[in-house]
């Protein structure tokens, strides 16, 4: 590698150049599309998701561009973790696209560095229907005031069960059941069906949120952490007993055969993450999937809300009429809806969810899922997550992973998050 | 490893002036001339070189000033960069995964590198012979070195090493169970360098070149005063290539250092699992990107650059004690 830097350098020089009067071109462009004349004007869109997600989009992009001929959409995405590395570095050189997908996460993060487009004057001005939504959603990415983000569809944590193994052993997990009820089904998994009854909670952190929450607790306060040590340390101590013990899947193989998930692998009879991540399980694995309530402390709370990915504009664009008209059009359209099925959740509208009517059995389980925690009436709002939120998601991810790994003990592992907890909320 | 010899053709090709004179319409004409020619080619030269000359200063030079001022600062990106003295490579000594990713990487430059080149050494000793098929086995043997850093050769690394993928398998054959090494936080590190290893094409090439300047004639006298291949190898052999191996020896060093494209493909991106491949770019890397820290990424990348030139200092230092230059020769 180090024998080729000449070459390297060179490539590198060229692309500069070519770049550069790509630049100019694109900065011409702009120049006479600017000007009022009425040309067409060119948005881009980027968002995080594997390439079945791109497809979709891009007929949505199709569909919108033939309704408003005026408005052409460049996209682009890429998987999660790049997409926000690019994204960062795109905001940071002032260049980022005009409407991203967005989630919860990094609403605070960007918001204090000015990234984001307040879409509440596109609201008076009509470019941007806040009608429809359900159960508040239109609320979800408010923040002091303003509106940051437009939910595209609602989803919500559960456990993601394999039924075959579920239904051998005789379980069946009903809203309310305890998580003493989950810990006897771990249990009767493991003795009978020789397989380990979950893929391990301990490093997801939306799942320690509703954990927390069930307490009177919850991850984030406003500004920091909502949670101390003397919360954590029996928490993950616990953990690692279960993951010796069999409980939870070989932390091993479920790092081997990651991207994909534990349970559609069959490492694991279950594991908990969002209701709408369920319907690749099928794709990916042979048995077939359910989902299950959130099991409680108490018998009633499960600490659940509404959580949605969002779309949102960038501060910095140079259309923000046309950016809110898009957000509208992929938030209201019922063809869109019936393109992107519950891809990005269940629609967030009324229009999208009467639009789309779910034929294959996930899609329907995911439905009637989110109908059946509605009616139960667990849902509460979200609690806020502080600028650094996705760093800290990431480290306790890792750092339970790590744990799980036999490589620290549960006391420095507790001390280790928390440190880069602290550097994340100073540093973001 | 001079020649002495030289070719008559080569002896006034050698000097660019006397051709150009020669060739040039005034033959005879005053000294002035090619000077100001010479002056005139000088700017041309440096013209053609222009764009790389720029690209030098606004993409390498610019930068690692830039990245420099960085790393006593902390910068997110967005926010003006502050002022901070040294407190990112305090932050640095006391931070365990910066401790843990310089271990990693120490370990892998140390038993990677090594393994390397004495495969490297091995393999070209048995290809400098003639035999039947030599140039297809050392295109063969040279071709992991050109695929090797790709991401494709990567990601069939973490399929290889994977439960129950072929390595796994050959190992139960041997009664060897302790499964696909890319889930083992104390084998995975030995994958990583495997893959180092399958790429020791580039060193076998220039080793070869260095064994082909042994003279014959040193061998044929040791055998006659009866030198085992041991003592050959040990006494004309190594002696011998001993600059080249040097050479070697510095560039793959400093290469390992800086591995990153293979640690980070074959833990999935994640440098895990529970840090075992947190080499020290990946950590930078991460800092940088991922957590916003550009100004402790930048202190990282400083320490590196101090750490390796330090490490190709002493090898430069030690050179005088095993390193045989031919008499002319330096």
């Amino acid at each position: 590698m180090s024998q080729n830097n000449g070459m390297d350098r060179r490539q590198l020089l060229r692309l500069a150049g070519l770049s550069a009067a790509g630049l100019g071109l694109t900065a011409a462009g702009c120049g006479s599309g600017g000007s009022g004349s009425g040309g067409p004007v060119t948005i881009r869109h980027s968002w995080w998701g594997a390439d079945d997600r791109a497809k979709k989009i891009q007929q949505c992009v199709g569909l919108f561009e033939k309704k408003h001929p005026k408005i052409k959409v460049k996209t682009d995405f890429q998987q999660y973790p790049d997409f926000w590395k690019k994204f960062n570095t795109q905001a940071a050189g002032g260049n980022p696209p005009d409407v991203i997908q967005n989630a919860v996460t990094f609403l605070r993060k960007y918001e204090a560095k000015n990234v984001l487009l307040d879409l509440s004057p596109q609201v008076e001005k009509g470019n941007l229907d806040l009608g429809g939504f359900r159960s508040g959603l239109e609320k979800f990415a408010e923040i002091d005031g303003k509106l940051l983000g437009v939910p595209v569809g609602s989803n919500s944590m559960a456990l993601v069960i394999d039924e075959k193994v579920y239904e051998k052993a005789g379980i069946t997990p009903e809203i309310g059941w305890t998580w003493d009820d989950w810990l006897a089904g771990l249990q009767k998994i493991k003795s009978g069906q020789k397989i380990a009854g979950d893929a391990g909670p301990h490093g997801v952190m939306y799942l320690y949120d509703l954990i927390l929450r069930q307490n009177g607790k919850a991850f984030f306060s406003e500004d920091g952490m909502g949670f101390g040590e003397a919360e954590l340390l029996p928490y993950w101590t616990e953990a690692l007993e279960r993951v010796k013990s069999g409980l939870y899947a070989d932390p091993g193989k479920v790092e081997q055969i990651k991207p994909a998930s534990a349970t559609a692998k069959g490492l694991s009879a279950g594991e908990f993450t969002w209701d709408n991540f369920s319907v690749r399980y099928s794709a990916e694995g042979r048995s077939s999937y359910g989902l299950a309530p959130i099991p409680s402390t108490d018998g009633k709370k499960t600490g659940q809300y509404l959580g949605s990915l969002m779309l949102s504009g960038t501060a910095r664009t140079k259309h923000p009429a046309e950016v809110a008209t898009f957000i509208s059009f992929m938030t209201h359209d019922p063809e869109v809806a019936r393109i992107m099925g519950y891809d990005r959740g269940v629609p967030a509208t009324t229009a999208q969810f009467e639009a789309y009517q779910p034929a294959d059995a996930p899609s329907k389980a995911i439905g009637a899922y989110e109908t059946a925690i509605a009616d139960a009436g667990v849902l509460e709002p979200i609690t806020p997550h502080p600028a650094g939120a996705d760093v800290i998601e990431a480290a306790f991810l890792r750092i339970g992973a790590d744990l799980a790994l036999g490589k620290t003990s549960p006391k420095d592992s507790v001390k280790q998050f928390f440190s880069e907890a602290k550097t994340a909320l100073a540093s973001n | 490893m001079t020649h002495i010899h030289t070719s008559p053709g080569e002896l006034d090709a050698g000097d660019g002036r006397s051709v150009a004179k020669r060739n040039g319409p005034g033959g005879n004409a005053p000294p002035a001339a090619p000077e100001r020619r010479n002056r005139r080619e000088n700017v041309a030269g440096y013209l053609f070189m222009s764009p790389w000359i720029a690209g030098f200063l606004f993409l390498i030079a610019g930068p690692m000033v830039f990245s420099l001022y960085l790393s006593f600062t902390e910068y997110n990106l967005f926010e003006a960069p502050r002022w901070i003295g040294l407190q990112n490579f305090t932050d640095m000594f006391a931070d365990p995964r910066w401790r843990q990713s310089v271990e990693v990487t120490s370990w892998y430059v140390l038993i990677g590198t090594p393994i390397k080149l004495a495969a490297a050494l091995a393999v070209a000793m048995l290809l400098a012979q003639k035999r039947w098929g030599q140039s297809f086995y050392r295109a063969a043997f040279y071709a992991p070195s050109l695929i090797g850093a790709s991401v494709s050769a990567a990601i069939v690394w973490r399929a290889l090493f994977s439960d129950d993928a072929i390595v796994d398998r050959t190992q139960k054959v041997f009664g060897v169970e302790v499964g696909g090494w890319i889930g083992d936080p104390s084998m995975i590190i030995y994958a990583l360098i495997a893959l180092t290893v399958w790429q020791f094409g580039a060193p076998m090439v220039i080793f070869l070149a260095g064994l082909k300047q042994v003279p014959r004639e040193l061998y044929e006298a040791a055998e006659v005063d009866g030198a085992g291949p041991w003592r050959r190898f040990f006494h004309i052999t190594l002696p011998m290539i001993s600059p080249v191996l040097f050479f070697n020896v510095l560039l793959e060093t400093i290469h390992s250092f800086q591995i990153f494209g293979s640690a980070y493909i074959v833990s999935n991106g994640s440098c895990g699992p529970a840090d075992a491949t947190l080499v020290y770019t990946c950590y930078l890397y991460e800092q940088g990107f991922v957590n916003s820290r550009m100004g402790f990424a930048s202190a990282m990348g400083w320490l590196l650059l101090v750490a390796v030139g330090l490490v190709t200092a002493v090898l430069f230092w030690s050179q005088k004690r095993w390193v045989h230059y031919e008499e002319g020769g330096r």
